[in-house]
């Protein structure tokens, strides 16, 4: 086990942000925190890093106590922030120099990981340009690279692609997935349920400092909702009429703000059956189940509000 | 507070950290730490000087450019012990956030303290030294004691730097900066004897003048410049400034412990 946490819990005052979370990760895998903001993924990966004592429970990362053995934690751990922390004065390869000696590492060491890191998150012409004008999407690129300067066992990525555009997202998806077949393990919390899908092995959702479910992404899929979903839009807010109108059809109905959501094993039999009641939607998706419907049918909330 | 020598290692790798970043940085720099010093000397110490000795002022048999140089001196190196004990850790926390990036590796909260302080009592030390020899230079300071008035001054700016450092890292907006340099750190240096001796103060007033770090730091400068440094009063004067700089420090590595580590 790399990390095994029972009854995990970080109070600040008199607010539980992590309440007793039991949860491990094993060498190799990509493991993720699913849950809207303030689900307390962020505070459950600052304990699993070592800088945030926890407050309650018990927790060991490498088999150590992070309330004991921070720094031997932290020099085998690499770390990606929600929020970016880079020197802006400093250039790309100085940023890398700087945090590499950090962990004690030579020099000339670090020039030659930088050159390789830099390749692989394809910054290597940037090397000598200072990291103050860079786009968000090399800023996180950079980042990556700097939490993988110590060549650590572990890597804990915070919201890592939030406030980037797709472009930068997908290339970004796709530089984590080659650590991942690299075999570097990838610890995540997310609150974008592609994300997850995309790169996790296996998750827990999370929810206001609960796991409420944990799985692979198919099986939460399989367990917790029906394979399809019709998704329905009325035009000008008629939809509260419509859904009592729908009462039985499909396996289970989710009115939203804007649409209504009919889970279902069988989406065109299901539109067919709303046809039948007479509903006149303005638009009819049939889709996929994702996490997303998952986290829905288990909290009665959206990930993203 | 860091006493183990892979402890002092981690130190050193902050150290290095701003010594790289000043490469980038040093221009802005120079005015406060070089230019401004050198350019009061003269209009100050030199050209006002010579109107202040025409009167023959009581200044303890010290002509007013002797008098007002090691003043320059010790109010220079609060200045720079100020402004290099304050951004960097507003930024660190709040600007750039570099400081929650540092305590992610191995490095402590204690040893980044450490590499900020070395990196402030370093930039304190070379600006002083520079000031020195230029002094000496114009005949301001005479003493071969005036070897030492750096180290004065080092104290002096380090008095200034921990306090303001603690400050920093208890505070949500820089703004509040700006207000203490305005209100707190302009009038010490107009008031506590760097221009003038505090007996032209205010009875009531002496006191407070008497209080500051900088007063002492003025004072040590000056008696180590002209030769007058006897050990009893150069070592209180000593240890008053260094009680500002330790108890600064523990303080702001407390504060940054609660705000990095939550």
């Amino acid at each position: 086990m790399l990390i095994e946490a029972s009854g995990l819990t970080k109070r600040f005052g008199e607010f539980t942000a992590v309440d007793a979370v039991d949860f491990a990760v094993v060498p190799g895998e990509t493991f993720g925190f699913l849950g809207p903001n303030g689900a307390g993924k962020s505070s459950t990966m600052r304990m699993i890093g070592a800088v945030s004592p926890r407050s309650g429970g018990d927790l060991r990362v490498f088999g150590l106590d992070p309330a004991e053995e921070g720094p031997a934690i932290r020099q085998r751990l690499g770390v990606v922030p929600q929020e970016d922390n880079l020197d802006l004065e400093l250039t790309v390869f100085e940023n890398l120099l700087v945090y590499g000696r950090y962990f004690g590492l030579p020099t000339p060491l670090i020039r030659e990981r930088a050159a390789e890191l830099l390749d692989f998150v394809q910054l290597a012409e940037r090397r000598n340009q200072r990291v103050e004008p860079l786009s968000g999407g090399m800023k996180r690129r950079l980042t990556i690279a700097r939490g993988l300067v110590n060549t650590p066992d572990l890597m804990l990525l915070d919201e890592p692609t939030t406030g980037l555009d797709p472009q930068a997202r997908h290339a970004l998806w796709e530089r984590l997935y080659r650590l991942k077949q690299g075999g570097v393990t990838l610890v995540l919390t997310t609150h974008y349920m592609d994300e997850a899908e995309q790169l996790c092995d296996r998750l827990v959702v999370m929810d206001r400092g609960r796991i409420v479910a944990e799985g692979s992404p198919r099986d939460l899929i399989a367990r917790y909702v029906e394979r399809e979903v019709v998704e329905l839009r009325f035009a000008g807010g008629s939809e509260n009429g419509a859904a009592a109108l729908l009462e039985g059809v499909g396996e289970r109905i989710e009115e939203l703000a804007d649409r209504v959501l009919i889970s279902t094993g069988d989406g065109d039999a299901t539109v067919a059956a709303v046809h039948e009641r007479g509903v006149q939607p303005e638009s009819v998706l049939i889709r996929r189940s994702t996490l997303e419907d998952v986290f829905l049918s288990i909290t009665g909330r959206t990930l993203i509000d | 507070m860091v006493g183990a020598p892979e402890s002092m290692i981690r130190a050193g790798t902050i150290l290095s950290w701003y010594a790289r970043s000043y490469r980038h940085t040093w221009r802005a720099t120079i005015t406060v730490a070089f230019l401004n010093p050198l350019f009061f000397l003269l209009s100050i110490g030199v050209l006002l000087g010579g109107i202040v000795d025409e009167r023959s002022a009581d200044l303890g048999g010290l002509s007013y450019l002797e008098f007002v140089a090691p003043g320059l001196l010790a109010a220079t190196a609060m200045q720079i012990g100020t402004n290099e004990g304050s951004f960097p850790v507003m930024a660190g926390l709040k600007w750039t956030r570099t400081y929650h990036a540092v305590v992610a590796t191995p490095v402590r909260v204690a040893e980044l303290f450490t590499g900020l302080f070395a990196w402030v009592a370093l930039r304190i030390v070379v600006a002083a030294a520079i000031f020195t020899a230029v002094s000496a230079a114009v005949g301001a300071f005479r003493s071969p004691w005036s070897a030492l008035a750096p180290l004065a001054a080092l104290l002096c700016g380090l008095a200034f730097a921990a306090p303001i450092a603690a400050t920093a890292s208890a505070l949500e907006d820089g703004s509040w900066l700006t207000g203490i340099f305005r209100f707190v750190i302009l009038p010490l240096f107009l008031f506590s004897g760097t221009f003038f001796p505090v007996s032209q103060l205010p009875d009531w007033l002496e006191p407070v003048a008497w209080a500051t770090p900088l007063w002492h730091g003025v004072t040590l400068c000056r008696d180590l410049a002209s030769g007058s440094a006897e050990l009893w009063p150069a070592l209180g004067h000593a240890g008053y400034m260094a009680a500002f700089a330790v108890a600064g420090s523990l303080l702001a590595v407390w504060i940054l412990r609660r705000r990095l580590l939550r």
